[in-house]
């Protein structure tokens, strides 16, 4: 019941629910830029004498992870199916795509016209199997294969294409095009009073931090793609086949959904989607190596997603963060009061990781998302589009009720589609 | 000739260590329907611990192994009582989540605290050969793998099948509800499980990096955990014979099947991966698991 009524209520199709869709718009926006201006180079922060690095390159990196576990959430968080397998995309897009603009000269965003139907394939076969395995066995199969990636890579018919142990290097980056004045953003940026000073010392940006900075925007915007097409996908038919799925798989076959399409698709679009996220990393990073994509990288995206908020698009967004950047900071932290500095060596990312997905587990099952939501709910409350055949009913006192749990059911829980 | 019996000797040991995770493996299993993810890095925490008792304590080889396995049973069972007991057992995922954190924080933590440099481990077997045919040899390890293995599954079936506890264990791994209605504590039957699912893992640990050819380090089960898994699949993952028949064809396949057919030797454990897949796809319940029948 409305225990205690949010402060601000907006109702779709009002010009007010507009301007507050606009606002997040802007927002989202304006954190772009900020990251992208005011970061470009080593921003960091220095706490117990530690530095903690926040440089673009890293957000950069977090944007691949990002629409890996994007993919993850479209097989195991809308249709259930767990799979453990979502490095072995993640590695063959970054290998395909590192292949072919090393060795053939294509373009970064060439290579995924190969890199997404590649996957999509490679997907489509694992998800063959995923008819007849489930649950527990699919995650098995899953991590096995995950596992066996690195030694695929090695391979000696491979060697030539992979490089081997060594790593695939590839020396392309992306210039930013001369139209582009990234300079005089910034120095325009630079004259805003108060907080014009965190961006850049006023003096433009050198070649190379352009070329972060280009890196980050192509990249985001690759991202808002991806997350604009599964958006769509969950709140289309073939989504709302998937959800029903992964809620009851005998009573979505007795509706009349094909359970063999809609699973292999899904497993098809998430390889998809790892191939991508694979290609971003490896574009970032300038090599692709076979330590990168151990069954460990699979398991971080599992971590990523469930910590984000499973079967959620902005928990995906909040997991890539995660997953980028606690096991970066962790071996940052290199002196901590009242903690011996033996225990700060080694591989402390981990540990943080494992243990917070324990914790998560417990406290949140619904993830951090489920979290900012109950919080957001208590300021912000979506009502639906009032229906035209019942005129003023959704604000009326009498049929309060109603509404709050209509609007309950749509804005809240961990299952809703969320087109951050 | 010579070659093919060294190979089947080799195969054999590698066997009999895959065969003892697995049949930890299938100890949860049984009782749950659970695979824990995190057991190999259990045995290997349980591992060290035997290392450091060893070492450090001057303890006899064998009595360090035998402290660690109790270690790491009570630790196994707090385990089981904090994070894995509040789940609906029902209920797969939040409890794959858990043993994935586990496997996550368990091998960082022995990163932490053992760093990743590899340790000899003192043997547990007399060193040389037993039985020499030409070149053939049959090394004391390979016997003695083999005498830990017909041991430990001695020792299962008397626990099982001999004492109260072996009772209500397999009363729960049968039917968890009437079990519970004939008034067997659940709980701390299925933290047994846990407990000796631990123990033997921490002995297949030991006996694994005995071999004069390995070392121990924090990663050395992050692989072996996958060819358990394939093994406890091939033999029926709720069936202990079934774990040391599937363990020991799983190290004939990547010692004898691998080399033969030309395969390098990296792809040893995509074989395994490929019976894990052929056994899930057309004979789930393995060459001795209980079919399941699923009711709609």
């Amino acid at each position: 019941m409305a225990t205690k009524s949010p402060k601000f209520l907006f109702t779709q199709g009002t010009n007010r629910y507009r301007a507050y869709k606009f606002a997040g718009f802007a927002l989202l926006t304006l954190l772009i830029l900020i990251v992208a201006f005011a970061y470009n180079d080593t921003g960091s922060i220095t706490l117990f004498d530690n530095d903690y690095k926040f440089s673009i390159t890293r957000v950069t990196k977090s944007i691949s992870f990002m629409v890996a576990i994007l993919g993850l959430q479209v097989v195991a968080g809308f249709t259930g199916q767990l799979s453990l397998g979502q490095g072995f995309f993640f590695g063959t897009g970054a290998y395909v795509s590192a292949y072919l603009v090393a060795d053939q000269d294509w373009a970064w965003f060439t290579s995924l016209l190969v890199v997404i139907p590649v996957c999509f394939l490679i997907g489509l076969l694992f998800g063959i199997p995923a008819l007849r395995i489930k649950g527990l066995y699919l995650a098995l199969v899953t991590l096995g294969m995950a596992a066996v990636f690195p030694s695929l890579i090695k391979l000696d018919f491979l060697l030539d294409y992979t490089g081997g142990a060594a790593g695939k290097q590839v020396d392309s980056d992306f210039i930013p095009p001369s139209w582009l004045p990234l300079d005089g953003i910034v120095d325009a940026l630079h004259t805003i009073p108060l907080i014009g000073q965190y961006f850049g010392e006023g003096e433009g940006l050198s070649s190379k931090e352009e070329q972060r900075v280009w890196t980050f925007f192509l990249m985001t915007i690759l991202a808002l793609i991806c997350f604009k097409v599964v958006s769509n996908l969950i709140k289309s038919r073939p989504g709302r086949a998937m959800r029903a799925i992964r809620d009851n798989e005998t009573s979505a076959a007795v509706n009349g959904m094909s359970l063999a399409f809609h699973k292999t698709m899904s497993f098809g679009v998430a390889s998809a989607l790892g191939g991508v996220g694979g290609m971003i990393y490896v574009a970032e990073l300038g090599i692709a190596s076979e330590g990168d994509f151990t069954q460990l990288i699979s398991i971080l995206f599992v971590v990523g997603m469930v910590v984000g908020g499973v079967g959620t698009l902005s928990g995906a967004v909040l997991g890539g963060l995660v997953i980028a950047f606690i096991p970066d900071w962790a071996s940052s932290t290199q002196n901590l009061p009242g903690v011996p500095e033996r225990w700060l060596q080694g591989p402390t990312g981990g540990l943080i990781l494992g243990v917070g997905l324990i914790v998560v587990t417990f406290v949140l099952p619904g993830g951090i998302i489920a979290g900012v939501r109950k919080i957001r709910g208590r300021i912000v409350q979506v009502l639906p589009e009032t229906p035209a055949l019942m005129p003023g009913v959704a604000g009326a006192a009498p049929l309060e009720p109603v509404s709050a749990q209509v609007s309950g059911g749509l804005d809240g829980g961990p299952t809703t589609a969320d087109d951050d | 000739m010579e070659l093919f019996l060294n190979r089947i000797s080799d195969g054999l040991s590698n066997g009999a260590t895959y065969a003892l995770i697995a049949m930890a493996l299938v100890m949860i299993f049984k009782a749950t329907t659970l695979i824990n993810f995190a057991q190999g890095e259990f045995a290997m925490f349980g591992g060290f611990i035997a290392l450091v008792l060893a070492t450090e304590q001057g303890i006899p080889m064998w009595g360090a192994v035998f402290g660690s396995m109790v270690i790491t049973a009570v630790c196994a069972a707090g385990i089981e009582r904090t994070l894995i007991r509040p789940f609906d057992p029902s209920d797969h995922l939040p409890l794959v989540i858990i043993t994935l954190g586990l496997f996550l924080g368990i091998n960082a933590l022995a990163g932490i605290i053992w760093r990743f440099d590899p340790r000899a481990f003192p043997e547990l077997f007399p060193s040389g050969n037993a039985l020499t045919y030409g070149t053939a040899t049959l090394s004391w390890y390979t016997v003695g793998t083999l005498v830990t293995i017909a041991v430990v599954s001695g020792g299962l079936t008397l626990l099982l099948n001999k004492t109260k506890i072996g009772l209500a264990f397999r009363a729960v791994s049968s039917n968890l509800e009437s079990s519970e209605l004939v008034g067997i504590k659940v709980g701390p039957t299925l933290q047994f499980g846990w407990a000796i699912a631990a123990a033997v893992g921490t002995l297949g640990v030991c006996v694994f990096v005995a071999s004069p050819f390995r070392q121990l380090e924090p990663n050395v089960m992050v692989t072996g955990l996958i060819f358990a898994v394939s093994a406890a699949a091939l033999g029926g993952l709720d069936s202990l014979g079934g774990a040391i028949v599937g363990g020991l064809a799983i190290g004939l396949v990547q010692s004898i099947a691998v080399p033969y057919l030309g395969i390098p030797s990296e792809l040893s454990l995509l074989a395994a991966v490929v019976v894990l897949m052929l056994v899930l796809l057309f004979k789930p319940s393995g060459l001795f698991g209980t079919p399941q029948v699923e009711r709609v």
